[in-house]
């Protein structure tokens, strides 16, 4: 083991009072508008520090620290691409203002308002459906960090993903969108502070120059076989073509990510959701950056000590780093920092996911309402269940390439069709309900393909992420376009 | 002279590292006292 006895403690420690904090707070649920949007009683620096928590999870140091390691400092322009959109989006109120107006808990609600229950009900199905496989790794690359930071058995990595997962559970299912709240601001300070610590000693570490010296070399060495360290346009790095399909994905995500848009259904008013996006924007930069400075120094570590050892991978190589530099105590800082980011985007995800499907799949079926003791036991029967999923998904599943790819294209099961039925219902009057049904159906076709395709199909012949993305988003804009003006539109309800 | 790419990155690098220091203490107050405001409205609701 890595980890001393201080260095538990202070694990330990941070556990006990997260539990604590999230227990607490189920004191004041005391229905579902509570337990989902915490009453909308939201203010920008809570929102901001939930916003940023949950959007910085251990599986996001995982695949920023991967993207470090194989593409150098040019692996952070995808946090460029997404601060500039969520920056845009803030700025602009595009999607979100009208969003937050509608008084909507989730996105496929206001379909309903504007299309028909059937549109809510199949979008609130790729919603879920997109963001539950999404979510499915988040937990085996949580466990790789912690298994080669902390030096543990391999063969505890289900026991502590299990125990972890049970943690989040108790006090999401308890105290909802509430426990989230507090649970992420405690869990913000502690990330925050472990990122900071760790890159001012990853860097004093390895030398600034030494970096920047190692990367170029070893690009050097490889002929231009390797992607280029620092110039993202490069055709061995990203490319332009990338780099576009990011932009517009980027701004996609800002208007349709459900756990970010739950925060801005959460917010006071649209100004302050509003707000919360421009503000929270360049935390995006760090985000990609600080972890993919670790990544990096990892790379050019193993570089100088005669390349990678056989059970080390891009992905695993920055854990096994941080457990060669950090000293006693702050490896615990660290482990507790990395376990506060698990722990707030799972308890964040899961909670956003129940909701769509308790909102938008169950409610919407049943032809009594439920008493309000029917809809909390529902609500955290849900929860239990997304849980039960994750284990098992999560032990299962094997990657096919690298982790960020397969996460923008799990979430690209909905974000094209949804991002092109947002658009739709809020700035395009002609739309309509057999618009908005091929542009789901047709959206959802090009992520789908990518990942049953590259399941079963050797390297060569895998489909590329950019293809699967952008043919995603052209599908949808054409479904709904000509579906729309293929059938006569019905008067918009006030 | 330095390559622009490399400077791009060290500014967003260091500025990254100054931003992240600065709002975990700037909104570790100002959030820390919304939880309160939050929990007295929710108290009063009740």
């Amino acid at each position: 083991m890595t980890l001393s006895l201080v260095d538990w403690l202070i694990v330990l420690f941070y556990l006990a009072v997260c539990l604590a904090a999230g227990l607490w707070m189920r004191r004041y649920v005391r229905g579902v508008e509570d337990f989902a949007v915490a009453g909308r009683a939201v203010h920008v620096n809570l929102g901001i520090t939930s916003l940023a928590a949950t959007e910085l999870g251990l599986v996001t140091v995982m695949y920023t620290a991967q993207l470090g390691y194989e593409k150098g400092f040019a692996g952070a322009i995808i946090g460029v691409l997404m601060a500039l959109g969520m920056f845009l989006v803030g700025k602009t109120g595009f999607v979100i203002e009208p969003l937050r107006n509608a008084g909507v808990m989730t996105i496929p609600e206001l379909f309903e308002k504007r299309f028909s229950k059937k549109v809510r009900w199949l979008a609130g199905l790729f919603v879920a459906l997109g963001g539950l496989l999404n979510m499915g790794i988040f937990l085996r690359l949580g466990g790789d960090f912690l298994v080669y930071a902390t030096g543990m058995p391999p063969h505890y990595l289900e026991w502590v993903m299990t125990i972890l997962l049970g943690l989040v559970l108790l006090y999401t299912a308890f105290g909802g969108m509430l426990s989230v709240l507090v649970t992420d601001y405690i869990q913000f300070l502690v990330v925050g502070t472990g990122l900071v610590v760790t890159s001012v000693l990853v860097i004093t570490h390895i030398g600034w120059e030494n970096l920047i010296n190692g990367l170029n070399t070893a690009w050097t060495a490889s002929g231009g076989q390797s992607a280029h360290p620092f110039n993202p346009f490069h055709a061995s790095s990203f490319g332009a073509g990338y780099l576009i399909w990011q932009f517009i994905f980027q701004i996609a995500c800002a208007t349709t990510w459900q756990t970010q848009i739950s925060r801005l259904l959460s917010a006071k008013d649209a100004k302050t959701g509003r707000q919360m996006y421009s503000r929270a924007a360049f935390y995006f930069v760090g985000r990609f950056a600080l972890p993919g400075l670790w990544g990096a120094a990892a790379f050019v570590y193993f570089t100088q000590r005669g390349g990678l050892p056989a059970n080390l991978n891009s992905l695993t190589a920055m854990p096994t780093f941080l457990s060669t530099l950090l000293p006693m105590g702050l490896l615990g800082l660290v482990v507790a920092a990395m376990i506060a980011a698990e722990m707030s985007t799972v308890s964040g995800y899961m909670l956003t996911w129940e909701t769509v499907i308790y909102n938008d799949l169950v409610m919407p079926c049943l032809k009594k309402p439920l008493s309000p003791k029917g809809q909390m036991l529902l609500t955290r029967g849900l929860l239990l269940g997304i849980a039960v999923f994750l284990l098992f998904y999560g032990l299962w599943y094997q990657l096919p390439g690298n982790a960020w790819d397969y996460l923008a294209v799990t979430g690209n099961i909905y974000i094209a069709s949804v991002f092109t039925l947002l658009i739709s219902a809020l700035y395009w009057p002609r739309a309509t309900t057999t618009g908005a049904f091929a542009a789901l159906i047709l959206g959802a076709i090009g992520p789908l393909t990518f990942l049953v395709v590259n399941a079963v199909v050797d390297k060569s012949h895998q489909i590329a992420p950019e293809i699967a993305g952008v043919s995603s988003f052209g599908l949808a804009f054409a479904g709904m376009l000509i579906g729309s003006l293929l059938t006569p539109a019905k008067p918009i309800q006030k | 002279m330095k390559d622009p790419f490399v400077l791009f990155w060290a500014a967003l690098i260091f500025a990254s590292i100054a931003w992240y220091a600065f709002l975990v203490f700037y909104l570790g107050i100002k959030a820390g006292l919304e939880i309160r405001e939050l929990t007295q409205t929710l108290e009063q609701r009740k």
